[in-house]
């Protein structure tokens, strides 16, 4: 190979990797981390994007060259030199790769493991999906649930999944951690927040029609704020008024995901409108009372035209106390007047 | 010795007889009726069963419709159209030949739509269903991309969404890109080992045949009531088994049918290539579309079982209440998975294998000169069939699987990225100092070099476990599957398609047309799936009707982007079609390629080769003067056998 080819090669291969190294400075990739487990993977992402801009660099230097350099005339119906292959760089293209992905493969493990340590003090809360909905329970608290996720921050927090009907996914884009729920299992995940904010929980795994509402939001707090919270969740278990009971019931159960209700700032789409319920209770021929339980209970027993059977997850009977059902129940037929 | 005619090989009669003759003459007709007789026979055979067991309800629809018209229907169907006539025969001891050639070669159009047991009509077969597949496929996903083009909810139901993504994703994997690349192999390979044909000619018709009717049980399942399958074209369970509507169960069985097509075909090719190469052509000197293939179906053959397992087993947690998958009862979800992807992650390279096999032909022939390090080309071509049984976990590494199996299934699917590198700097090397010529071939292979690295570096990027954890089951795997699977394996079938239309049509396509073609699809393509990337970082889930409103911008330019790539497509077919039709007559090698194929005429004589021909050397000796890769020498006089003619 010719000096200047070198030279041309090598140019070409700067002004690759400087282009691909602009678009991966100058555009928004990640989130800003707002867990130490987050900062971690953003540093695993650098460290791999650096290497593979390199790659691409050296590949799109040798195409771009050989595409300009190498063309051939339209008349020219001469072949190229027979070169068959050369021992040198068939074995130097399969070490420096080993290399490479060895180190990157390193890395990561290093990375995987400090992310699943457990940290001192460790607040375990219990999180359970559902179509559609998140709920959230505090062992630390008695048991308090909460269809918000509250964390203090800089506190090592242990998540145990259990999921009621189908596979779910719990992710937060700040916390870059992720976990699926499994029926039947109960798989677990390490966060520790660093950064104080409102973030969005996600489902990302295809959970059924309402799969694109299964959202709610992590807020992280300072750990007074988070002790506060908790002192003040536990004196709400006898809540003020009844409507206030009911709506509790109505948000730690995740209705607004799928329902509207204009009542409890709910708009949910996947399921009737609940703002709605004296005219359906009119259609299914029962009175509003009966009604509206008996489609908590048994969803299937009367579904409003327009809207898929089999949607409602059919457990809320037994998982929703009776106490908390009857508040529910008479929340519900006080505000779905419409 | 002169081109065989027809008589030689006994084909088929002239036709005659009244319209009566149509009833019971294999065809569209003979397939219609005897499609509607199994249905009936497969309805009667549940209501008779549930009967005698005394099951209310007796005409269970669910029950009915499965046996009825996705399992015997479609058998009443392949023995109307003719698939089973020759084995029919033979069973119940009518007369048959072996040699017999009346269903071989194509003389009017209407041979394309029969039991054809040419291999190269077959190849046409294959590409013409699977371009028609692909184009609805398409569509599909631009009604996906016009109901993302702003958040909220615009043109179709939550149902009718996750139907399109999911029935998107299953003709294009099942439908097109896995049969493409049959088709073309079909075509090419014995025609590339000197053969006549493939060693089970009849078994390659019936391969075809099941093929429509795996495309056309899935889209049906639009029709059915409740709506099409809506989990996705992985189908994980229990969402997919006791969580779905009908639709589920059209899925299980359309995947039943296109793989037994595929496990078929994947045998023919092995017996193939392993019996029928043309002397001389050792292991060593076949071409390295014959070993993409070759490695390609001990892909399939070993790994297809696997999916067809998991699709049975969720089906009967839907329809007879087993508890395979299902957790209320004993049963283990994620079993499924790990069935699932011990098939699918080996089909991802079931997919790429035959496109590197083009890309090597058609790198070669454009740079004018041999391909650089064939023997190491061909052993990476192994080391990916059994490196890639080792790393199916590495899409189940936020699963709730065993964490210890995440890190080696890390290092394993790593290593992988070292043969498929090797495969990329080969290719690098062998242009380096070439003659290249730009035709559209050649231009899709370059698009599928700077794509496919693309797809390639953000797998290693998902192959690092927190890597993946963050961005698992986001728009980054969208982006990174469409980069392997579509600028991976779609540019070569393009690359394929426009490399062999000479041979397969006898005429040239439009090579400004072949280029407009490739313009439009090179930059339709990035400006779709690049910016899916920043989509999938940032945070926004895949398979989402709806979207946080952060992200309208990008989703819009993602949708308008999109809908120019599906109108390049357009180009493609309007070339396609046109040319077959008018092209200028093709030269029978207008590449100078030394390939067999191109040493016989185009479109290639009824039985191929009129010589045998004596392979001596190497298919890549571009630039070494004298070489050559096979002499056609005449051949002995070939008696055709009657055995058991009557």
């Amino acid at each position: 190979m010719r000096r200047g080819s070198i030279a041309s090669l090598l140019g070409i291969g700067i002004v690759a990797g400087g282009i691909a190294a602009a678009v991966a400075l100058a555009l928004p990739w990640l989130p800003t981390p707002a867990s130490r487990e987050a900062s971690r993977i953003d540093f695993e992402f650098w460290f791999v994007v650096t290497i593979c801009i390199v790659i691409f660099a050296i590949v799109a230097a040798a195409i771009l060259y050989s595409v300009v350099v190498f063309r051939a005339a339209p008349d020219d119906e001469s072949d190229g030199p027979p070169i068959h292959g050369h021992t040198g760089l068939e074995i130097a293209w399969t070490i420096v790769p080993t290399l490479l992905v060895t180190a990157i493969g390193i890395s990561s493990a290093i990375v995987l493991s400090n992310d699943d340590a457990l940290g001192k003090n460790v607040l375990r809360i219990d999180v359970t999906a559902q179509q559609f909905a998140w709920t959230f329970s505090y062992p630390e608290a008695h048991g308090l649930t909460s269809a918000t996720l509250m964390l203090p921050k800089d506190r090592s927090v242990q998540l145990r999944f259990t999921a009621k009907d189908v596979i779910h996914s719990f992710w937060v884009p700040e916390f870059g951690q992720k976990q699926d729920t499994v029926p039947g299992l109960h798989p677990t995940l390490h966060i520790t927040p660093d950064r104080l904010g409102t973030f969005p929980v996600i489902c990302t795994e295809l959970c059924g029609l309402g799969h694109a509402t299964m959202r709610t939001t992590v807020v992280v707090m300072t750990p007074a704020a988070f002790d506060k919270w908790l002192k003040s969740q536990s004196k709400g278990a006898t809540p003020s008024s009844p409507s206030q009971a009911g709506k509790t019931v109505f948000t730690n159960n995740g209705c607004g995901a799928c329902h509207t209700l204009a009542a409890a700032g709910a708009a949910g789409k996947v399921g009737p409108d609940l703002d709605k319920l004296t005219t359906y209770a009119k259609q299914a021929g029962q009175s509003l009372q009966d009604f509206i339980r008996t489609s908590i209970v048994t969803p299937n027993a009367y579904v409003e035209h327009g809207y898929p059977k089999g949607v409602m997850p059919q457990t809320f009977g037994t998982s929703i106390p009776k106490t908390q059902l009857n508040a529910l129940v008479d929340y519900l037929a006080a505000n779905g007047t419409k | 010795m002169t081109a065989a005619t027809y008589d030689d090989h006994h084909l088929a009669p002239p036709r005659q007889g009244g319209a009566w003759r149509l009833l019971y003459r294999a065809g569209f007709v003979r397939a219609a009726w005897m499609f509607c007789l199994f249905g009936a026979i497969g309805f009667g055979l549940v209501v008779l069963i549930r009967w005698s067991g005394g099951w209310q309800p007796l005409f269970k629809m669910e029950d009915i419709t499965l046996v009825s018209l996705l399992v015997a229907g479609p058998i009443g169907f392949l023995a109307g159209i003719g698939a089973f006539d020759y084995w029919v025969y033979y069973a119940l001891g009518f007369p048959t030949r072996p040699e017999d050639h009346s269903g071989h070669g194509a003389r009017s159009w209407r041979d394309y739509f029969r039991v054809n047991t040419d291999h190269k009509v077959i190849g046409v077969q294959y590409l013409a269903t699977t371009l028609v597949f692909f184009v609805i496929g398409g569509f599909l996903a631009l009604m996906v991309r016009a109901e993302l083009a702003k958040p909220g909810m615009q043109f179709v139901d939550n149902q009718t969404f996750n139907g399109l993504f999911s029935v998107h994703a299953s003709l294009m994997i099942f439908l097109f890109v896995i049969p493409a690349f049959a088709g073309l192999a079909n075509f090419v390979v014995p025609l590339m080992l000197g053969a006549p044909d493939m060693a089970f000619p009849r078994l390659n018709a019936l391969s075809f045949w099941l093929l429509p009717i795996a495309g056309v049980m899935m889209l049906a399942s639009f029709v059915v009531p409740g709506g099409a399958f809506a989990c996705g074209w992985t189908g994980y369970v229990p969402l997919c088994s006791t969580h779905q509507p009908l639709g589920a169960v059209f899925f299980n069985q359309g995947v039943q049918w296109a793989g037994a097509s595929s496990i078929m075909t994947a045998l023919n090719f092995l017996v193939t290539i392993i019996t029928m190469r043309a002397p001389g052509m050792t292991f060593w000197r076949m071409p390295l579309l014959v070993w993409a293939n070759f490695t390609t179906s001990l892909l399939v053959v070993i790994a297809t079982p696997f999916i067809a397992g998991s699709q049975f087993f969720s089906m009967f947690d839907h329809v007879m209440h087993t508890a395979f998958f299902d957790p209320n009862n004993g049963g283990y979800p994620l079993g499924y998975q790990h069935i699932f992807w011990f098939y699918s992650h080996p089909a991802v390279y079931i997919m790429m294998l035959p496109g590197f096999g083009i890309m090597s032909e058609v790198i070669s022939v454009f740079s004018r000169k041999p391909i650089f390090g064939y023997r190491l080309m061909a052993l990476s071509l192994m080391a990916i069939v059994v490196l890639g049984f080792s790393v199916w976990a590495h899409h189940m590494f936020v699963s709730g699987m065993a964490s210890w199996l995440r890190v080696p299934m890390m290092i394993t699917t790593l290593l992988i990225a070292v043969p498929t590198g090797i495969k990329i700097f080969s290719w690098l090397a062998t242009m380096w100092e070439g003659k290249l010529h730009f035709r559209t071939p050649m231009l899709f292979a370059l698009g599928f070099l700077s794509m496919f690295v693309i797809g390639g570096l953000s797998g290693v990027m998902l192959g690092a476990v927190p890597i993946d954890i963050h961005v698992s089951d986001t728009y980054f795997i969208v982006a990174h599957i469409h980069y392997v699977l579509f600028g991976g394996s779609v540019f070569t079938i393009f690359a394929g398609m426009y490399y062999w239309f000479p041979k397969i049509t006898g005429r040239m396509y439009d090579e400004r047309l072949g280029k407009l073609h490739f313009w439009l699809t090179f930059v339709g393509f990035n400006l779709t799936f690049f910016p899916m990337h920043i989509l999938g970082t940032e945070g926004m889930p895949r398979r989402v009707s709806d979207y946080a409103p952060k992200f309208a911008g990008l989703n819009m330019f993602i949708s308008l982007a999109s809908f120019g790539l599906g109108a390049s497509v357009l180009v493609f077919l309007y070339n396609m079609i046109t040319s077959w039709r008018n092209g200028p007559i093709a030269p029978s090698n207008p590449w100078r390629a030394l390939t067999l194929e191109w040493q016989v005429s185009s479109p290639p004589p009824i039985f191929n080769f009129d010589e045998i021909p004596q392979v001596v050397g190497s298919p890549y000796e571009y630039g070494v003067p004298g070489a050559q890769h096979a002499i056609l020498a005449p051949a002995p006089v070939r008696e055709v056998e009657e055995v058991g003619a009557p």
